[in-house]
């Protein structure tokens, strides 16, 4: 399927620094594409690229086969920016009646856009006055009135509660059920394993790795397994194949190259093991291993 | 299409004014407020009729306050809040965003200058014929509206409180060295023949012309080129700033 959005060989350079160092992507209609990476892993120099704010060193950015340069190929695109703040005069109605104008749509659909972000009761509101979700369901339904074909979505659940961030996902995904191509960045990694059908992990302006959550969380070997038991750390620690082990409150936290020989090896020395857990490494940790950045510094 | 942005984005633009209602009093009652107490200080003064001396230097300089600080500072203030990102984003061509905030800054000096007309009826006689304000009106608010390329020039780069701040600092000193709060012809020697020299002396020139009559084509010469360099300036200064 051809792709809506096709990112090829995307640098850009601030001065010295290279913020992106060839990058290629791509995003198919009805795809859910997350972007993670640590704090100036060039993440939002790449999503302005996309958005046609920024003019890459070299390389090219195509949104349904045009370059998002051109207005007419922005308006394909529906947008929710960080640090974005709302005229203090205008309502939230008139904003969307807006953003219909901008886009060439009818203003009837700046009614339904409010609707389908549960904002139909505060169409009558000063924008400014919303609280920081509400205005990020407001981006939202500004950048719906297009119908578009891509949504850029960058950290676009910050300051959602857990209510409005389900509805907010609800609404994506009957975009992308309808067609849209979505591109989203956010530092909540459990969100993206949750939400995306591909993730892509950028650092220091490269992609260090792409697949679906499930790849992603093969990327590194082994398992992790977690036990109640009797048996003294060094004799854990000695076994074969066990990569590090941690005590906390009693229990053992063990890396292992695989997990078999380790609970068996358990399970003969203490019978009376319990709260055995063996798991794949989180999307978390994997993050952590392809970038060594911990979860608190992956922000957009 | 365009066109119909266009209408949403004055639209936008006259709600932002009529929705500040502070900036509204300031900006309207600070003319007319200053023009009637100028005109009762100097009908005195051995200069022209005090009304004509008063009206067409106080409404230039009223349409002058809300041509250069409104447009900039708007600008400064859309930049700041990242909504002018948004509205590039979304496709708006820069151009219908600036032709936007001008054209919005007109009815609203139009509204100054009828504010002065009607302080000017109140307080004594109004000196001069329905026509002859009319064209002092068309004269003043076409004649200000080259003054708004500095304005967005202004906005493009610096902040919004520094656009205050620095929009004032060109306003006010231009004011009074055009003699658009004192009479021109009883400032001192040398600011006098400053203000000789600025763009906004040659407006309140050319609308006086309307009144007095006299050679005009001296200020519309100024005025053609401080359109010419306000426009280059301002396309300069957006280039170069962040969106």
């Amino acid at each position: 399927m051809e792709s809506i959005l096709t990112v090829r060989n995307l640098r850009h350079r601030y001065g010295d620094t290279a913020a992106l160092a060839g990058v290629d992507l791509s995003v198919a209609p009805g795809e859910f594409v997350a972007l993670l990476g640590p704090n100036g892993a060039g993440k939002t120099t790449l999503v302005r690229s996309v958005i046609g704010l920024l003019e890459p060193t070299s390389g090219t950015v195509e949104v349904a086969g045009g370059s998002p340069t051109h207005a007419a190929v922005r308006r394909r695109m529906g947008v929710v920016q960080q640090d974005v703040g709302f005229p203090r005069t205008l309502r939230v109605r008139e904003v969307v009646e807006g953003a219909a104008a901008r886009a060439g749509a009818d203003p009837a659909v700046a009614i339904r856009a409010l609707a389908e972000m549960d904002l139909t009761g505060l169409a009558g509101r000063r924008a400014s006055d919303l609280s920081g979700g509400q205005q990020q369901r407001l981006q939202l339904a500004m950048g719906l009135v297009s119908d578009p074909q891509l949504l850029v979505l960058d950290e676009p659940t910050t300051g959602l509660d857990v209510a409005s961030r389900r509805s907010f996902w609800a609404t994506l995904d009957r975009r992308r059920q309808a067609g849209a191509g979505i591109l989203l960045t956010t530092h909540i990694v459990e969100e993206a394993a949750a939400v995306a059908d591909r993730v892509v992990v950028l650092d220091r302006g490269r992609i260090v790795a792409e697949g679906t959550p499930g790849e992603l969380k093969r990327i590194l070997p082994g398992r992790k397994i977690t036990a109640r038991t009797s048996v003294a750390i060094e004799t854990i620690r000695a076994a074969d194949g066990v990569v590090s082990v941690a005590e906390e409150d009693g229990e053992m936290s063990i890396s292992a190259t695989a997990a078999e020989p380790v609970v068996r090896m358990l399970l003969e020395m203490d019978p009376g093991l319990n709260d055995l857990v063996v798991a794949t490494p989180s999307l978390d940790e994997v993050l952590f291993a392809l970038t060594g950045t911990d979860r608190e510094e992956v922000a957009a | 299409m365009t066109a119909r942005i266009l209408r949403y984005e004055i639209r936008d633009e006259l709600l932002g004014i009529l929705r500040e209602p502070t900036a509204l009093f300031f900006s309207v009652l600070m003319p007319v407020g200053f023009f009637a107490l100028f005109t009762a200080m100097f009908s005195g003064q051995a200069t022209e009729s005090p009304s004509t001396a008063m009206i067409v230097p106080f409404g230039t300089f009223g349409a002058l306050a809300v041509v250069l600080m409104n447009p900039g500072i708007g600008l400064a203030d859309a930049r700041e809040r990242g909504w002018l990102r948004v509205k590039r984003v979304s496709g708006t061509p820069l151009w219908v965003t600036v032709v936007a905030k001008v054209l919005a800054a007109t009815p609203y000096a139009i509204a100054v200058l009828a504010a002065i007309a009607l302080a000017s009826v109140l307080i004594g006689s109004m000196p001069i014929d329905v026509g002859q304000l009319f064209r002092v009106i068309a004269v003043i608010v076409l004649g200000a509206v080259p003054f708004a390329g500095f304005s967005l020039a202004v906005g493009a780069k610096a902040g919004t409180n520094a656009s205050a701040a620095i929009l004032n600092a060109i306003l006010m000193p231009s004011a009074i060295a055009s003699g658009l709060w004192f009479p021109h012809d009883l400032l001192p020697g040398a600011i006098a023949r400053i203000g000789e020299f600025l763009p906004t002396y040659h407006l309140a020139r050319l609308a006086m012309v309307q009144v007095e009559g006299g050679p005009w084509m001296a200020h519309v010469a100024v005025l053609g080129a401080t359109a010419l360099i306000g426009t280059l300036v301002a396309a300069m200064a957006y280039r170069s700033a962040r969106p």
